[in-house]
């Protein structure tokens, strides 16, 4: 009987377990997001290799510093929010915006269809968040919100919560216009499959369809910088969605995305 | 990331006992450690399974609702989605990817806004209707498939069993 495989059920499990080794491993050595990194510090993983040291120098006129994350498949979705809230502690108009925008996305998410219940926790948590990095007027208080949210986002139950949400309003926003979004997906799929298979779940990566979502569902424009192999000696940048004035810079290396800080 | 956990482990376990589903009872073994519950799943009406009373344990991870939990049925059980030694082998109990039984792509998958509720519910269906394709119980599947009559006496000898009458 070819499909009853109960051994290799075991086996996968097995495999199964091994990998979640390795994920702990990668999780005990690197933090959920680092510290600000001089750019150039790319460099050395890429000592000797001429396509790379000419694209990360031809970036370096650009930016200034980066900050990483952990490659935990959560990683756009940790950078876009880090660096999102970022730039809003210290613009307070948008961050208002922002904070009226977060406060009624609950009730948007429950209208298309979202448990109420589980989704409760994940957005309290979310405003939690938001609100423990209100952009502050008094001297010297902008860098005391940063260290708030350099801390906040090193703490796995926020920082997890934040993404979890994320991932909701993105699954959100692709059932919201899924005719449209139907078009960019592989395979049979359909929007409801995609949603429950590729975004909801944790720790699986994104395409550029989660990053256009989720950057329409807050209206915040991100532009990736993309560090690849590709001819031409310089960085292919790319802006979501085209034409936005970005608040949000990302470099993304083939499965994995870091924060940028321009010049 | 435990207090999140046990958080909304309170929280579910709130909801279930106030608006509990037909035929389902759950909750922690003991107040001290919400990440071990025991449930109770009644067998589905107008199949081979009513009438029974079936135990069963979950083990919630640190990460939950991140991560899904274990379910592991303590009674014995014959069912082509239950291993031997009661484990419970459907797709809702794992994350995409995760893919011990090959699972079908539209299959419903584990995500933080599925509960203990949902999972139970997909039990239930599960009893009521095997999934034969991916076996956990290679011989409980191919008795399902090939010959169930023989297949329904013995899971009522196991409901009976439940229930503490003779055999």
């Amino acid at each position: 009987m070819e499909t009853f495989k109960a051994n290799d059920a075991n086996r996968d499990e097995l495999i199964m377990q091994q990998q979640r080794e390795i994920e702990k491993e990668i999780s005990d050595s690197t933090p959920l997001v680092s510290d600000q990194l001089p750019l150039t510090c790319l460099k050395a993983e890429y000592n000797g290799d001429d396509i790379f040291t000419a694209k990360i120098q031809d970036l370096a006129k650009r930016y200034k510093y980066m900050r990483r994350t952990r490659p935990d498949g959560n990683c756009f979705f940790r950078a876009f929010a880090y660096s999102y809230l970022e730039y809003l502690t210290c613009n307070s108009h948008a961050y208002q915006e922002f904070l009226r925008l977060a406060e009624g996305s609950k009730d948007k998410l429950i209208e298309l269809g979202f448990p109420s219940f589980t989704l409760e926790d994940f957005h309290e948590t979310f405003m939690e968040v938001v609100k423990r990095v209100c952009p502050k007027s008094s001297a010297g208080a902008s860098e005391i919100v940063q260290t708030e949210l350099h801390k906040v986002f090193n703490e796995q139950g926020y920082s997890d919560y934040v993404v979890v949400y994320l991932r909701l309003i993105t699954s959100g926003q692709l059932q919201e216009d899924a005719n449209f979004y139907q078009n960019f997906i592989e395979g049979s799929f359909t929007i409801e499959e995609f949603r429950h298979q590729e975004v909801e779940p944790m720790y699986k990566e994104s395409d550029h369809i989660h990053i256009i979502a989720l950057c329409t569902a807050l209206s915040a424009g991100v532009r990736v910088e993309y560090l690849d192999r590709g001819e031409g000696g310089s960085v292919k940048t790319h802006d979501f969605p085209e034409g936005t004035d970005p608040k949000v810079f990302l470099i993304y290396r083939p499965g994995h995305y870091d924060i940028l800080y321009p010049i | 990331m435990a207090g999140s956990a046990l958080r909304r482990l309170m929280a579910e376990y709130k909801q279930l006992t106030l608006d509990p589903p037909e035929g389902i009872v759950a909750g922690p073994i003991s107040e001290d450690n919400f990440f071990e519950w025991e449930a109770l799943i009644a067998g589905p009406e107008g199949t081979c399974f009513e009438g029974g009373v079936f135990p069963a344990r979950l083990v919630f991870p640190p990460d939950y609702p991140l991560s899904p939990p274990k379910m592991k049925f303590t009674c014995d059980m014959f069912h082509p989605n239950i291993f031997v030694d009661g484990r419970v082998c459907i797709s809702i109990l794992h994350a995409p990817g995760d893919d011990p039984m090959g699972y079908e792509l539209s299959a419903e998958r584990w995500s933080p806004v599925q509960s203990v509720e949902k999972i139970l519910l997909s039990v239930v269906s599960m009893l009521a209707e095997p999934n034969d394709e991916s076996g956990a119980n290679v011989d409980a599947a191919i008795m399902w498939r090939e010959r169930r009559e023989e297949f329904n006496i013995i899971a009522r000898r196991l409901v009976r069993k439940t229930l503490g009458l003779p055999t």
